[in-house]
């Protein structure tokens, strides 16, 4: 066996725009999931009992249903049902954002409900609103609690875009396949991949518990 | 717009296939993954210090890798590593193996980790040995700490069978989006996948849920 990463360095600037793909779509696609997971879970807390069953059904349906099934429905069939074309990152992003969403719900619903309800209870006695209660009393010691969960479900999404290969989304993964096909050194191409997207994981873990360790006592009542 | 579902009806067959392909991949990458997981975290904590640094090494290198992207390297990689023509059904299984090893290691270590160092300091101060104290006190408190989070790798690593197929490996994603592919019925068979995982792995997701309940350790 000889290897040469020479086709590494040929292909330079392709693998680069994958990795460039691969960061933007997993920062947009964790951002908008973020923010359906709060609105979920907040309707989940507080909504009314029908719509409440209803995300029940849905969170559940998502830990049931793999990703690359969500990725190749949205991008195949859900274009035939609403008879609109769209472009394979619009699908995935749309696809990671309703399965992650799911799991973005359950870990603000958890924050939430690890505050004590005596804390609620005594601010309701003071003469708070629920909306005061939760900007003011709840949602900053849940968002801290949060935080380790968040990061690893960021890196869940960085994985789970590298799924976005199979609608031909060019990030990292397809790029890393395409360059793979092209040279016949499949074993160089991918290891190279692995040691990129090694590179983009790991701070992501560490950095995530670094953080929560300056702002752990915040989060403490 | 017409839709023709006796399609799925007509592939039953091929699909009841994938199904089971599904379930013997899920059950024999847990077969492997939970001992080698052990053994992989007995390493990390008591091992020889190189040993131990390979297997954190390890660990850390497959937790923060794609899956999909193991299994193709898996795919091209070991036929050359071994030198062995490996069917994609034993690369696949490989692939899975060695990631969820690493997060059932994890989960090993973990769960071992949180009984508290003062009950081996305890059992040993009555005169049993490491080894003793280990298998009589340790192990029988941690397994009950580890058994709802490996619940919930089962089911994880459920849906994570279905990436095998970009290699071909003929379990249910595969099959539906080959008929798929055969018939140009697009949205009827990935509709119909979609709801055959739905169907089969909802209820595992609610058992998870009860084991969570049944079994969590509050102290």
């Amino acid at each position: 066996m000889n290897f040469d990463f020479g086709v590494i360095a040929d292909n330079g600037r392709f693998l680069g725009y994958g990795v460039g793909i691969t960061v933007v779509l997993s920062l947009v696609s964790g951002l908008t999931s973020l923010v359906l997971g709060l609105v979920v879970a907040l309707a989940r807390l507080y909504g009314p009992r029908g719509l409440r069953s209803l995300i029940v059904l849905y969170v559940d349906s998502m830990r049931a249903i793999p990703v690359l099934v969500v990725l190749v429905w949205t991008f195949f069939a859900l274009p035939i049902v609403a008879g609109v074309t769209m472009s394979p990152f619009a699908a995935a992003l749309i696809g990671l954002t309703v399965h992650l969403a799911a799991y973005a719900a359950e870990i603000v619903r958890a924050g939430i409900e690890s505050v004590r309800p005596g804390q609620t209870r005594a601010a309701l006695a003071l003469g708070m609103s629920r909306a005061q209660i939760l900007r003011r009393i709840v949602l900053p010691q849940a968002i801290v609690r949060m935080l380790p969960a968040f990061g690893s479900l960021l890196s869940v999404t960085i994985k789970d875009t590298a799924i976005a290969s199979v609608i031909a989304v060019p990030e990292l993964m397809r790029q890393s396949e395409t360059v793979a096909g092209q040279s016949f050194q499949p074993i160089e191409v991918f290891t190279f991949a692995m040691l990129l997207y090694f590179l983009m994981l790991y701070p992501v873990t560490r950095g995530v518990d670094r953080v929560y360790r300056r702002v752990a006592h915040l989060g403490r009542s | 717009m017409t839709l023709d579902w006796s399609v799925v009806w007509q592939h039953r067959d091929a699909l009841a296939q994938g199904t089971a392909t599904t379930f013997l991949l899920t059950v024999a990458t847990m077969a492997i993954a939970v001992p080698c997981g052990i053994v992989v975290a007995v390493l990390r904590l008591y091992g020889w210090s190189p040993l131990r640094s390979l297997a954190t090494a390890y660990v850390e290198l497959f937790r923060n890798l794609p899956l999909i992207l193991v299994v193709y390297w898996a795919f091209y990689v070991l036929p050359i590593l071994t030198g062995l023509g490996l069917s994609p059904l034993a690369t696949g299984l490989a692939a899975l193996s060695l990631n969820v090893t690493a997060y059932n290691a994890e989960t090993f270590r973990a769960g071992i980790n949180s009984i508290r160092r003062g009950q081996v300091e305890a059992a040993m101060a009555l005169g049993m040995t490491r080894l003793q104290a280990l298998r009589r006190v340790v192990v029988p408190q941690a397994l009950r700490r580890v058994l709802p989070v490996l619940a919930s790798t089962w089911v994880s690593l459920f849906k994570d069978t279905s990436l095998v197929s970009v290699i071909a490996v003929t379990e249910l994603a595969y099959v539906s989006m080959q008929i798929r592919a055969q018939t140009f019925r697009v949205l009827e068979m990935l509709t119909a996948m979609a709801a055959l995982y739905w169907l089969l792995g909802y209820p595992q997701a609610k058992i998870v849920d009860w084991i969570q309940r049944r079994w969590s350790v509050t102290e």
